[in-house]
């Protein structure tokens, strides 16, 4: 350490002690002036409450009390605005939901109710279908019934006409020349009709006898 | 006596008259029988005989006064009566005797030389004859020709019903003319 070095320090020493000294005077002199200054407060508090007495009367208070009023009822205003417009909002959008719902639910319903009356319409037309091909079915038959029928009527009623005619005309044939043919004359054909069936007779009587 | 086949006369036609035969063969007999115990000198008068006994035994040679041959022509009849074929044989109308005869004379040559006939009537028959042996039937009938002939009748109808549907078919497809408008009169010139 050189002699600078050492002065500094006995400098900084003896600063140091001075600023302690100036420090417990200050010290001292501070505990002197503690009364007055609480005097002073309590003076100055008095007239602060005068003041304030004095400011604040009925006037202002009222006055503050209507300001307060018009901004409680202004923000209330604007409260009731922002609840109504929310309250919109949210009605719209729940509006909105329980449109979206209902229509989504609508058409599933719709859509159940379409794929039924589809299984419906299906059915109906299975059905009509195989009902009409079974009435198809029957009138094929009944067709091949009537035409067999009308067939077998018209055989029947051409045969029964055929018959009647031919008897008819038998009838009238033997009424006409039944009396009027000798026995004499039919000589002939009897004799060549007995030579025809000669064996016949023959052995009908032989197997008779 | 022995005869070799007992012919029937064409007047003896049916069992009937061969019954009546052998009744009058009976009475006949019954007859000799009687005068067989009559006084001897008492004069006789033979009972009259039918026209068919009469044939009968002269067809066949027997002599009716003699007791064997009438017993021998009863048993023939009594046989005839038995096994003869019987034949019933029917006709529109009464037949004559000529023709009776002749179907009897061809039946006995052709058949059988008893053969007996029944004669019966059917005015359906129109014309010709119905003969029954004893198990068939023969139509010889107009009636049953007539039947077999019912075919060809109904081809007759059918072919002239048909010219009756064509003819009508043609007048409907082809309507006949409407009758031609007056003709048109001469126009006269005026005066």
């Amino acid at each position: 350490m050189n002699t600078g070095g050492l002065i500094l320090v006995i400098l900084m020493l003896v600063v140091a002690t001075l600023a302690f000294l100036w420090v417990a005077f200050q010290l001292k002199s501070a505990q002197g002036s503690d009364q007055q200054r609480k005097s002073a407060v309590d003076t100055i508090e008095q007239a602060a409450r005068e003041d304030v007495e004095h400011i604040f009367n009925d006037e202002f208070r009222e006055e503050l009390r209507n300001r307060g009023r018009l901004h409680f009822e202004k923000i209330i205003g604007e409260n009731a605005m922002f609840l109504q417009q929310d309250l919109r909002e949210t009605t719209s959008q729940l509006n909105d939901y329980m449109r979206s719902e209902i229509t989504r639910t609508l058409q599933d319903e719709f859509k159940k109710y379409e794929q039924s009356i589809t299984d419906a319409k299906q059915l109906a037309l299975e059905s009509i279908e195989k009902t009409r091909a079974v009435v198809e079915q029957q009138r094929e038959v009944l067709l091949q019934q009537l035409a067999h029928q009308a067939e077998g009527e018209k055989t029947r009623i051409v045969a029964r006409f055929e018959e009647e005619m031919a008897r008819i005309v038998n009838h009238y044939v033997l009424r006409a020349i039944g009396n009027q043919i000798d026995l004499t004359d039919q000589l002939d054909y009897i004799l060549a009709e007995l030579e025809n069936n000669k064996s016949a007779i023959i052995e009908d009587i032989k197997r008779g006898t | 006596m022995e005869k070799q086949t007992f012919r029937l006369p064409l007047g003896v036609t049916s069992t009937i008259d061969v019954a009546r035969a052998m009744r009058e063969l009976n009475a006949l007999n019954d007859f000799m029988t009687a005068a067989k115990v009559r006084t001897p000198g008492t004069p006789l008068q033979l009972p009259k005989l039918t026209r068919q006994l009469d044939e009968l035994a002269r067809l066949n040679d027997y002599n009716l006064t003699d007791e064997n041959h009438r017993k021998e022509l009863t048993a023939r009849l009594n046989t005839v009566m038995g096994k003869s074929p019987v034949l019933h044989i029917s006709f529109a109308s009464e037949p004559s005797v000529k023709a009776l005869e002749r179907i009897l004379s061809w039946l006995r040559e052709n058949i059988h030389a008893q053969a007996l006939l029944t004669v019966g009537l059917q005015p359906g028959i129109a014309a010709g004859c119905v003969l029954r042996t004893p198990n068939l039937l023969f139509d010889m009938s107009l009636r049953s020709y007539l039947k077999q002939q019912e075919p060809y009748v109904v081809q007759l109808i059918e072919e002239a019903a048909n010219r009756v549907v064509k003819k009508e078919v043609a007048q409907a497809t082809n309507p006949a003319p409407q009758p031609a408008k007056q003709a048109e009169q001469p126009k006269v010139p005026a005066a």
